[in-house]
């Protein structure tokens, strides 16, 4: 008011501003300097009078439940005035502004707060009630069933690197989550068995992709190694279950592998292996990058040094290829191609189990591509959309004597994905996939009998799925799936669903259900184009504290599987879906990097009870890949003082059922028990020099996976068997791999 | 025309003495801060000040460079992210008003490093790629400027030290580092004034 009355009146200045243009230059100066003194005259006035009208504001921050917000900064929006909040929430400053004023609150972890207050003069009594915002730091996350390791993320339980660095799997990825729960050793063929699941029902998805066969060929009874190299991804999700409603075909696990964005640096890498070498080179611009690998394995020196159990004609030789390409488009935009090239041959004598001096060669040539091709951009600043194609093919040249058989086999998947959250308390995932598969198998014998089989088939699937945050301690994740499949002419439908509940800062318990489905194995389908998917149920319950580095983790659950190919009176060439199962188990992690300095070490023991009426089972058994207890521990410590960092990996598993012949009881007999001790030494001499060595199975232990039973009983009436032994009782690798790059201090550290 | 610019013009004047004298307190406050509440206070103060100088960097800076220190001070990692996350959130605004200052480049590689500190092993990579390309582009940008330099040798020794090789060129940067201490001198008032005890810190370590 005060103000107003010493404010020239607006028509003066418009008078003034009208007739300047009439008076002369000098008149104009000496009007201008009056009308200046007069305004700086005024402005001088306005802020002593202001000092008079000097207002208190003053209140209380707390959150939605009432609690104190200490730290808080509250002021007037666009001003200097306003003030921290105190321990007890309370806050306290005094304004020269007046009038209608914006009051703004801030302070990590809440949504900055807004109100009108009216500043005229009396003290300003203002109540701040803040709401939390739903936040990767303190957000509820579902834990149940998964295991995800990211760089991106910050409370990841498992790290990218600790694949590489785990002593005994050798840059193996499955070999590496081999040692988490919920895995079962199985190692006569190194894949992922999960919770009682065979080793097919673990699915691989790279960028969200299916990956057909995600493994190397092996020779019988020995494990073969996963495709795809560790260092290629900045995330693994290994799921043991209830995983998103996103993945399909995979009934026991899914494990999911996000591909690394643009390369940081152009390099060259140089791997000089025991067993072949390797030879890459990464060329990156600002915008992308290109990369391109060779790979060269040849076991066949090392299995000249270490007597192995096998009657090697040809060990096994592989060439493989890599080609990868990144290239940003626009502001968010990224597009990844990824291929992968493999041959792969090796032949090798079976020898007749009651007469080793009668042998047959077995000969294998395999052939296999993969292409990845995805693309995401962001539509909005709360929506982005990805998709993608992936090509598999695969073929395999077997001679078994004088049997040979051809298979080949070629899937193409493609994808399109939403992502989105309108709010930051709902999260949308919504999709369409088309999965098409052609497999095709011809066997011929020396008479001239070719036998050819093969089926087409297409699943067209959609889903939808959404994460609701209560609060930052509860979320709630739905989904459904519907799959369509051209063979059956049939629609299934499988709802997913998770909740996770914060019980303290640190700890948190998660549930999950779900119905899972996967076609049967090819060899199934070929006999029947009409059999429907396999299903499975999910049950998890799980508990997760994380406090300061250290992880501990309780799960436990119950699997049914249902719709399980079975043979009709124990005849495989009559087959249906009556056969059933389930499996139930506790597991325990532990995870310490913090109680002693330079140590990583983790824990882990899964108990499993399945049983499963299925194939040519007479009654419900425990099949021969589920060993009852698995125990892992894992040590990792960096000594500075050597430049190394050193590794063991201990691994125990309860003998596994067989079947043996000579007992009436089906699947009645056991192996004794497995376990392993494998070492590894990482040295590091310069930045950009890694010499690697591990060994497996230090002690030399013989393991015995299983036994093979002749065919037919000798003259006692008794079947001959033959113990499933490991190919060689130790793997010792070495590598030297050097890095050349313009930085000398990148080096493959990451990638091993 | 010339009477309303007067009108404009005059009370930008008084401000700017009121921003000086404010950034003053708080860089001080900052400076002085020995427990997160302090640093948290004088962040708060700074972000006031920020709110109502739409076009200044130095607020931001500031504000950044206490959130350093605050995940500094701090032990739980997930929190160390947390204050590291709110620094980055600063500097981009800082950033955004003053893309091609030395000063703001050379505290975005400070973030960087600081990451790598959560977890060498894993994050040592990636983090310690893109701080050295950041104290890069900070000395390009000005070559006098010597915290550039001095953050330069801190990563170079990180690095020497997690892989136990010799920290000669560490040393030989922290010298150019001092060097420019010595003889930099900023015409703005607000310009920063950290890093020296690092960088002699450092230097003993060479000795």
């Amino acid at each position: 008011m005060f103000q107003a009355t010493v404010h020239p009146h607006p028509s003066t200045v418009q008078l003034l501003l009208f007739l300047a243009p009439v008076f002369n230059a000098h008149l104009y100066r000496v009007i201008a300097k009056t009308y200046m003194r007069l305004v700086f005259t005024i402005g001088f006035i306005m802020i002593v009078a202001s000092g008079f009208t000097q207002v208190r504001v003053l209140g209380v921050i707390t959150d939605a439940a009432g609690a104190p917000i200490p730290g808080a900064n509250v002021f007037l929006m666009d001003t200097y005035d306003g003030a921290s909040s105190l321990s007890d929430g309370a806050f306290e400053f005094t304004t020269n502004e007046n009038g209608k004023r914006m009051l703004v609150s801030k302070f990590i972890g809440y949504k900055d707060f807004q109100c009108q207050i009216n500043l005229e003069g009396k003290d300003v009594n203002v109540k701040v009630v803040m709401e939390e915002t739903i936040n990767e730091l303190d957000a509820v996350i579902i834990t149940a069933g998964s295991f995800t390791a990211s760089d991106a993320s910050r409370r990841t339980v498992f790290r990218p690197l600790d694949i590489a660095t785990t002593a005994g799997a050798t840059a193996d990825i499955a070999a590496a989550l081999n040692t988490l729960p919920g895995t079962q050793k199985v190692g006569e063929q190194g894949r992922l068995f999960v919770r009682g699941g065979d080793g097919a029902e673990t699915r691989t998805f790279i960028d969200g992709m299916m990956v057909l066969d995600a493994y190397s060929v092996s020779a019988p009874n020995t494990p073969s190694r996963g495709r795809f190299l560790p260092f290629m991804f900045k995330g693994t999700s290994f799921s043991t279950g209830g995983y998103s409603a996103e993945y399909g075909q995979a009934l026991s696990s899914a494990l999911v592998l996000d591909s690394k964005d643009e390369a940081e640096s152009s390099r060259t890498d140089v791997g000089i292996l025991s067993v072949g070498g390797d030879l890459a080179h990464t060329h990156a611009w600002k915008t992308g990058s290109a990369a391109a690998k060779i790979q060269y394995t040849n076991i066949k020196p090392y299995y000249g040094m270490i007597n192995q159990e096998i009657d090697w004609k040809e060990p096994p030789v592989s060439t493989e290829a890599v080609a990868v390409f990144r290239q940003q488009v626009g502001k968010d935009g990224l597009l990844k191609l990824y291929g992968n090239f493999n041959r792969a041959h090796f032949s090798m004598f079976n020898h007749n189990i009651d007469d080793y001096t009668q042998k047959y060669l077995y000969d294998l040539i395999n052939k296999y591509a993969y292409l990845n091709a995805s693309y995401r951009t962001s539509l909005n600043e709360h929506w982005t959309v990805r998709g993608g194609a992936s090509y598999t093919f695969l073929q395999n040249n077997t001679s078994i004597d004088k049997l040979r058989s051809d298979e080949i086999e070629k899937a193409l998947h493609t994808k399109v994905v939403v992502d989105g959250s309108p709010s930051d308390k709902v999260e949308l995932k919504t999709g369409v996939e088309v999965i098409q598969r052609d497999y095709q198998r011809t066997d011929s014998s020396s008479l001239a009998l070719v036998l050819s089989n093969g089926f087409d088939e297409s699943i067209v699937s959609g889903f939808a799925e959404a994460d609701v945050y209560a609060s930052n301690k509860f979320v709630t994740r739905a989904g459904i799936r519907l799959e369509y499949n051209s063979l059956l002419e049939k629609v299934s439908v499988d709802p997913r669903l998770s909740l996770a509940y914060k019980t303290s800062s640190f700890g948190q318990v998660s549930l999950a259900y779900g119905t899972f489905r996967q076609s049967p194995q090819n060899k199934w389908i070929v006999q029947n184009p009409l059999l429907y998917p396999e299903k499975a149920e999910h049950f998890i319950l799980n508990y997760q504290s994380v406090v300061n580095n250290r992880t501990f983790r309780v799960e436990t659950y119950y699997k049914r599987y249902d719709d399980l190919i079975k043979s009709i009176d124990g005849d495989p060439g009559y087959i249906d879906q009556q056969g059933k199962g389930y499996a139930q188990g506790i597991e325990l992690f532990w995870r310490d990097n913090r109680s002693i300095k330079n140590v990583d070490y983790w824990v882990s023991y899964s108990f499993l009870h399945t049983k499963r009426d299925y194939l040519n089972f007479p009654y419900a058994v425990t099949p021969s890949f589920a060993s009852a207890h698995n125990f892992s521990l894992v040590y990792k410590h960096f000594i500075k003082a050597i430049k190394s960092q050193l590794g063991f990996t201990y691994s125990y598993a309860s003998g596994r059922p067989y079947n043996d012949p000579n007992t009436d009881k089906f699947n009645g007999s056991k192996t004794p028990s497995y376990s392993d001790l494998s070492i590894n030494v990482a040295y590091l001499p310069k930045p950009f020099l890694i010499v690697y060595l591990s060994c497996t199975n230090i002690t030399g232990r013989d393991n015995i996976f299983g036994y093979e039973f002749s065919r037919d009983p000798d003259n006692n009436g008794l079947y001959q068997s033959r113990p499933i032994r490991q190919p060689a009782p130790r793997f010792l690798f070495v590598g030297v791999f050097i890095t050349i790059s313009r930085d000398k201090s990148v080096n493959q550290l990451p990638s091993l | 025309m010339v009477i309303l610019s007067s009108i404009i013009f005059a009370p930008v004047h008084a401000n700017d003495t009121r921003y000086l004298e404010a950034m003053h307190k708080n860089i001080q406050s900052v400076y002085k801060a020995k427990s997160l509440d302090e640093l948290q206070t004088a962040v708060n103060s700074l972000e006031r000040i920020a709110s109502a100088e739409k076009v200044k960097w130095e607020p931001y800076y500031y504000m950044s460079f206490a959130y350093i220190l605050m995940a500094n001070q701090e032990q739980q990692s997930a929190r160390k992210d947390a204050y590291l996350d709110q620094a980055n959130a600063a500097i981009e605004k800082a950033s955004a008003i003053n893309a091609n200052e030395s000063e703001i480049v050379a505290l975005i590689g400070f973030i960087h490093m600081i990451r790598v500190t959560v977890d060498p092993v894993s994050r040592g990579a990636q983090y310690s790629g893109l701080a050295m390309q950041a104290f890069g582009k900070a000395t390009t940008l000005n070559p006098e400027n010597p915290r550039a330099l001095a953050l330069t040798a801190q990563m170079q020794h990180g690095t020497a030290k997690f892989f136990g090789s010799p920290i000669t060129d560490a040393c030989t940067t922290v010298d150019a580092a001092l060097q420019k201490f010595d003889t930099y001198k900023s015409d703005n008032p607000l310009a920063p004034q950290w890093g020296r005890e690092m960088a002699i810190g450092l230097k003993k370590e060479c000795n």
